[in-house]
C-alpha cells in the first residue's frame, strides 16, 4: 500500500487535471497540419495510396504518442506526491557514524589502510540509507569533528566521509560518545555506529562512565593482524653544562605477540648518527639511552624498521622527532668595579659574550640580552636587555630595596628560609643553606614573584617590566658563602638563560593528540604555523595560530617538525612532535565493543542500491521516456 | 520603405506560392544571346538549315515524292510516260510541294508554371522566345497561344526577324493563372488553325486529367508535336517537413500526409517515374520530346534542343 507524503493528492488531483487538459489539446492543436500547395497533387497521391495502407497503425501511433505523453504526466505527479510503501512511512533512523581516525587506523593490514577500509564500509552504509534516514558522520580523533550536517544526503555524506583523514593522536572516544549523544538527545530512533579498529580505551573520562542512555549501538570493525613495533619514547636534553653535547632517552616497544628483529636509526641533522640491532621479545618494551652525543645542532630522528627492511603493519609510529634547543651565544654586560666569583663563574660557559665595564662608565656602547647589575642600581640605559641585580641599593630598581637585614640573632641563621624550588633560576640548586652575613629585604610589586626569601623578608625576587625580565639578589654575594657553592654559578646560568629563554631541560618534542603551547614572541596575537609534511614555499601551507601570553597555541595532530614563525618572518622556531602512545601502537583489532553495560551490535537495514523512495525512479522513468521519444522523434519513427 | 517595397522583398510565402516574373525576361542581353544563338544553329546545322521546310504536301516542287492514278482534269504535264510505257497504267508524278513551314508555339501559362518562384514560366517563355526567332530567322510562321484550360492568349501569326519584339511583348505579358487541361485547350487551339505545322508544346506536363490525351488531339489532327518538358529539381524534392495537408495549387485537390525523409524518397521516385512516363508515351507515339529543365543554363539548354533534332530539320 503506498502512502503520499509529497504534494497532497488533493493538490494533485486537480494539477494533473489540468496538465492532462492542457496536453490533449496540445495533442488536438497538432493533428491540425499545416496547409502547403504543391504544384501537382497526382504524384503524391501515387505515394500516398501506399500510405493508406499503414494509416491505421500511424492513427494507433498517434494515439500511443497522446498516451505516452499522459503517462509522462501521470509518473511526474506521482512523483511529485513522493509515494512511499507504509513500511517506509515511519519515522526514519537518526545516525551518528564516529569514524576512528586516530593513528591506529592508519595500519596497512587490511587494503590500502584501516582508515581507507572503514570509509568503505561506511560508504556502503550511506548508499544504503532509508529515504527518511538522516546521518551524521564524525572524525574522532583526539577530538571530534564533524564532517557532515545530520542529512539524507548521499553527496553530501559522501564528500563528508572523503574528507575524513588519519591523525598521528589517540582517539579521545568519551569525549565522542559524549558528542554523539548529545547530537541525538531528543531525535527519533537515535543510532551510534562506530568504525574503527578498537583501539579506543574504556568510555569514561574525569566527568564518569559516558551514558549512552537508550541510543542503540552499532560497531563496524576493521583491522585483521597486530603486528607492530614503535618508537614509544624519545626525549633529548643538552647538558646544563656543556651545551654542545647532547643525550637522548629512546623507547622501543613490541606491542605484538610475536618476537621481532628491529634495526633503529638514528638521525642528527639528517646524518646516520647511529644504527643498532634489536630483538624484542612479544609485548617487550626496551629502553635505550644515548648519552653525550654530540654532532647534531638541529634536529634529531629516529626510525625503526625490521631487520629484514620491511615494516610492520603501523609505519606510523616508526618514526619520532626531537629537536636540540638552539645554541646561540648570549650577550652579556657586568657593570662591576670587580667581582672575581661573578666573572668566574661567567667564564663557565663557554656560549655567553660577556662584557664588563666599570660602574662609572656605565652605560656603554652596544645591545645586551643581559646587564648585570653588581652593588650598583643606575637607571637602566635602553639597549640592557634583561637585568640581574647583586646587591642593589638605591631608587633607581623597579622594587624597592628595603630595610637591611643583619645576621645578628643568635638563634637565627640569616639564609633561604623558604625558595620557590620550581622557578626556573633555581634549579638544580640546593640553597637552604646558604649562610648570608647581612641583606636587604626586597619588595617587588603584586606581580613580581618571590623566588627566595629568609625568615626576615624577601631576599630572591624576580618581576618583568615593560617586557624586559628581572632578577634581584637582595644582598652582596661576598658577604655570603653562596659564591662557594656549586649552586652560585647554577643560579648565575639559570638566570641567565631563563632571560633568554634557553632550557637544558627543554621539552624537546611535544605528544601529539594535545594542545600544543609554543614560546612565541610577546606582542603578537597571531602566529603562522607549518605542519609537517607541508612546504614552506607554499603560502598556503600556512596555517595561522592563536598567540595568547607568549604561547602559540593550537592542537597538534601530527607526528614530526613544526615550524612556527611570525607574520614579519621576525622570529621563526622549529620544534617537534611525536606520538610516543604505547596504547595507540598496540593495533590488536579488537573484534567486539562495549559501552558500559550496552554491547554495540552489528548494524543492520542498510541495503546498497535500493532506496526507498519511489519518486527518483520515477523521475528517472520520466526522463528516460523522454528521451526515447525524443531520440525516435527526430529519427523520424514516431512521426 | 514602402509596403509594396516589403512585399516585394519579403518572403515567398508571404506573396503567394505563385509568384508573378516581373523582372525583363527580354533585355538587350537576351537578345545579344538569341543572334549567337540563331548564328551558331546556322553553323552547327548548316546541311539541314535551309530557309525553308518541306512539308508533307505534293503540289509544285521539283522532288519527285510519289505516283498516284490518273484522274480526269489531272495536268497532263504530270503524267509518268516511262511508268505508262513499262506498266501500262496511267500515273501522275507527284512533288513535294516546298513552302514555308508553319510553327505553333503552344505555352502552357497555368499556376503549376508559375509556382514556387515561377522559374518554369519564365525559362518556358525564354525558350519560346528563342525558338520563334530562329524560325523568324528561316522564314517561318510563327504563332504563339498560351494554353491553361482554354486559349488565354494568342499571338496571330507572323514572320520575319523584325516581329521578334512583338513576341517579346506577347510573352512578357503572360500571367501565370488557371488549371492545366491541355485536351481542351488544344481542342480550340486546333480547331483554331487550319494550317498544319509544327506545333511545340512547351509546358510541365502537370495535367490531372493526363498529359497523353493533349498531344493526341496535335496528333490526331494532323499537327507535328515536339513536347519542350519544363522540369524543375525543386518539384521532385519540396523543402517540406513534417505533418501537412497538401493541396494541388491548381485544382485544390488536398491530401493529409506527414513527411519524412522516407516520404521524401518516395515522393522523388513518383516523380521521376511520371518523368519517365511522359518520356516512354512520346517515345512510342514517336513525338519529339525534349527536357527541358530550369537547372540548365538557357544557352545551354537551347543547344541541346537544336542538337536532339525534330525542331530544326
Amino acid at each position: 500500500m503506498l502512502h503520499f507524503v509529497g504534494v497532497p493528492f488533493s493538490t494533485l488531483l486537480p494539477l494533473g487535471a489540468i496538465a492532462a487538459a492542457l496536453i490533449v489539446v496540445f495533442y488536438i492543436l497538432k493533428l491540425k497540419r499545416r496547409p502547403v500547395p504543391v504544384p501537382f497533387s497526382r504524384i503524391w497521391e501515387r505515394i500516398l495510396r501506399d500510405k493508406e495502407a499503414t494509416s491505421l497503425f500511424s492513427q494507433l501511433k498517434r494515439l500511443l504518442s497522446l498516451l505516452l505523453q499522459l503517462l509522462l504526466l501521470l509518473l511526474l505527479l506521482l512523483a511529485l506526491g513522493d509515494p512511499r510503501t507504509a513500511v517506509n512511512t515511519m519515522k526514519g533512523r537518526n545516525v551518528v557514524v564516529l569514524m576512528d581516525a586516530s593513528a591506529s587506523m592508519q595500519a596497512t593490514d587490511v587494503g590500502k589502510s584501516r582508515l581507507d577500509e572503514g570509509k568503505r564500509k561506511v560508504r556502503d552504509m550511506v548508499r544504503g540509507l532509508g529515504g527518511s534516514d538522516r546521518m551524521l558522520i564524525a572524525q574522532m580523533d583526539s577530538a571530534v569533528t564533524p564532517v557532515t550536517t545530520m542529512t539524507g544526503e548521499v553527496s553530501e555524506l559522501e564528500a563528508g566521509l572523503a574528507s575524513v583523514a588519519a591523525t598521528d593522536t589517540r582517539a579521545d572516544f568519551p569525549r565522542a560518545l559524549r558528542f554523539a549523544t548529545d547530537t541525538l538527545r531528543g531525535v527519533p530512533n537515535p543510532e551510534i555506529i562506530i568504525v574503527s579498529d578498537g583501539v579506543l580505551g574504556s568510555a569514561s573520562d574525569q566527568l564518569g562512565d559516558v551514558d549512552v542512555g537508550d541510543v542503540k549501538l552499532g560497531f563496524i570493525p576493521v583491522g585483521e593482524s597486530s603486528k607492530n613495533a614503535a618508537i614509544t619514547g624519545f626525549s633529548v636534553r643538552r647538558y646544563p653544562l656543556d651545551k654542545s653535547r647532547y643525550e637522548v632517552m629512546l623507547e622501543v616497544t613490541n606491542t605484538s605477540a610475536e618476537e621481532m628483529d628491529l634495526e633503529l636509526t638514528l638521525l642528527g641533522d639528517g646524518a646516520i648518527t647511529d644504527v643498532t640491532q634489536l630483538k624484542l621479545k612479544p609485548n617487550e618494551r626496551l629502553p635505550r639511552f644515548y648519552p653525550n652525543l654530540s654532532g647534531a645542532s638541529h634536529t634529531l630522528e629516529a626510525r625503526l624498521a625490521m631487520a629484514d627492511g620491511s615494516h610492520d603493519d603501523l609505519p606510523a609510529d616508526d618514526h619520532a622527532y626531537a629537536l636540540l634547543p638552539e645554541r646561540r651565544r648570549a650577550r652579556i654586560q657586568v657593570v662591576t668595579d670587580g667581582n672575581m666569583y661573578l666573572e668566574a663563574a661567567l667564564l663557565l660557559d663557554e656560549y655567553l659574550d660577556v662584557t664588563t665595564i666599570p660602574t662609572a662608565k656605565y652605560p656603554g656602547e652596544g645591545q645586551y640580552d643581559v646587564t648585570i647589575f653588581d652593588n650598583v642600581a643606575p637607571v637602566v640605559a635602553a639597549g640592557s636587555g634583561h637585568v640581574l641585580y647583586l646587591n642593589p641599593s638605591g631608587t633607581n630598581t623597579p622594587f624597592t630595596v628595603d630595610k637591611e637585614i643583619a645576621d645578628d640573632d643568635a638563634n637565627y641563621q640569616l639564609g633561604f628560609d623558604e625558595v620557590d624550588t620550581k622557578n626556573p633560576i633555581v634549579k638544580y640548586t640546593a640553597l637552604s643553606d646558604v649562610q648570608i652575613a647581612r641583606a636587604h629585604v626586597l619588595k617587588g610589586s603584586k606581580e613580581d614573584k618571590i623566588v627566595g626569601a629568609s625568615f626576615k623578608g624577601p631576599i630572591l625576587i624576580s618581576g618583568r617590566r615593560s617586557g624586559s625580565k628581572f632578577v634581584a639578589l637582595g644582598f652582596d654575594i661576598r658577604e655570603s658563602d653562596f659564591p662557594l657553592r656549586i649552586s652560585w654559578p647554577l643560579f648565575l646560568l639559570d638566570t641567565i638563560n631563563d632571560f633568554v629563554e634557553e632550557d637544558t631541560s627543554y621539552i624537546s618534542s611535544f605528544t601529539t593528540g594535545q594542545v600544543f603551547r609554543v614560546p612565541a614572541p610577546s606582542g603578537v596575537d597571531a602566529a603562522q604555523l607549518l605542519e609537517p609534511g607541508k612546504n614552506a614555499d607554499v603560502p598556503e601551507d600556512w596555517r595561522t595560530v592563536p598567540v595568547q601570553d607568549g604561547r602559540a597555541v593550537f592542537l597538534g595532530e601530527h607526528a614530526g617538525f613544526y615550524t612556527l614563525r611570525t607574520a614579519d618572518k621576525a622570529y621563526e622556531t622549529m620544534f617537534a612532535a611525536n606520538l610516543s602512545d604505547p596504547v595507540e601502537s598496540d593495533i590488536e583489532p579488537v573484534k567486539e565493543l562495549k559501552v558500559g553495560a550496552s554491547e554495540a551490535g552489528e548494524p543492520s537495514g542498510f541495503t546498497v542500491g535500493v532506496r526507498r523512495e519511489f519518486w527518483i525512479y520515477l523521475l528517472i522513468a520520466v526522463i528516460g521516456i523522454s528521451a526515447i521519444e525524443w531520440l525516435t522523434f527526430h529519427r523520424r519513427i514516431t512521426v | 520603405m514602402g509596403i509594396l517595397d516589403f512585399l516585394s522583398r519579403a518572403p515567398k510565402s508571404l506573396r503567394g506560392r505563385t509568384a508573378q516574373p516581373t523582372e525583363d525576361l527580354f533585355d538587350d542581353e537576351f537578345q545579344r544571346k538569341l543572334d549567337y544563338l540563331a548564328m551558331v544553329s546556322k553553323r552547327v546545322f548548316s546541311g539541314a538549315m535551309r530557309a525553308e521546310r518541306r512539308t508533307k504536301k505534293t503540289g509544285s516542287g521539283v522532288e519527285f515524292a510519289d505516283h498516284r492514278d490518273y484522274t480526269p482534269g489531272d495536268d497532263l504535264r504530270q503524267l509518268d510516260w516511262h511508268a505508262y510505257a513499262r506498266f501500262q497504267k496511267l500515273l501522275i508524278r507527284l512533288y513535294e510541294e516546298e513552302e514555308d513551314l508553319s510553327i505553333y508555339f503552344i505555352l502552357d501559362s497555368s499556376s503549376s508554371m508559375a509556382f514556387g518562384d515561377g522559374e518554369k514560366l519564365r525559362q518556358a517563355k525564354r525558350l519560346v522566345a528563342a525558338l520563334a526567332y530562329v524560325g523568324l530567322a528561316n522564314l517561318d510562321r510563327v504563332t504563339i497561344v498560351s494554353a491553361t484550360d482554354e486559349l488565354s492568349g494568342r499571338m496571330p501569326e507572323t514572320r520575319g526577324k523584325a516581329r521578334i519584339f512583338r513576341i517579346f511583348r506577347f510573352l512578357s505579358g503572360l500571367r501565370g493563372d488557371g488549371h492545366t487541361d491541355l485536351e481542351d485547350s488544344l481542342k480550340t487551339f486546333v480547331a483554331q488553325h487550319k494550317r498544319k505545322g509544327l506545333a511545340v508544346l512547351i509546358s510541365d506536363l502537370y495535367d490531372a486529367k493526363g498529359f497523353e490525351k493533349g498531344i493526341n488531339v496535335l496528333r490526331y489532327n494532323k499537327f507535328e508535336p515536339f513536347v519542350l518538358h519544363v522540369t524543375d529539381s525543386k518539384d521532385r524534392a519540396p523543402d517540406l517537413r513534417g505533418d501537412v495537408r497538401v493541396y494541388d495549387c491548381e485544382t485544390g485537390d488536398e491530401r493529409e500526409v506527414t513527411v519524412t525523409a522516407r516520404v521524401l524518397e518516395r515522393y522523388a521516385k513518383a516523380y521521376d517515374g511520371y518523368i519517365e512516363e511522359v518520356k516512354r508515351f512520346c517515345t512510342r507515339k514517336q513525338v519529339a520530346y525534349y527536357e527541358a529543365s530550369v537547372d540548365l543554363p538557357f544557352d545551354e539548354l537551347i543547344l541541346r534542343v537544336f542538337r536532339r533534332g525534330g525542331f530544326l530539320r
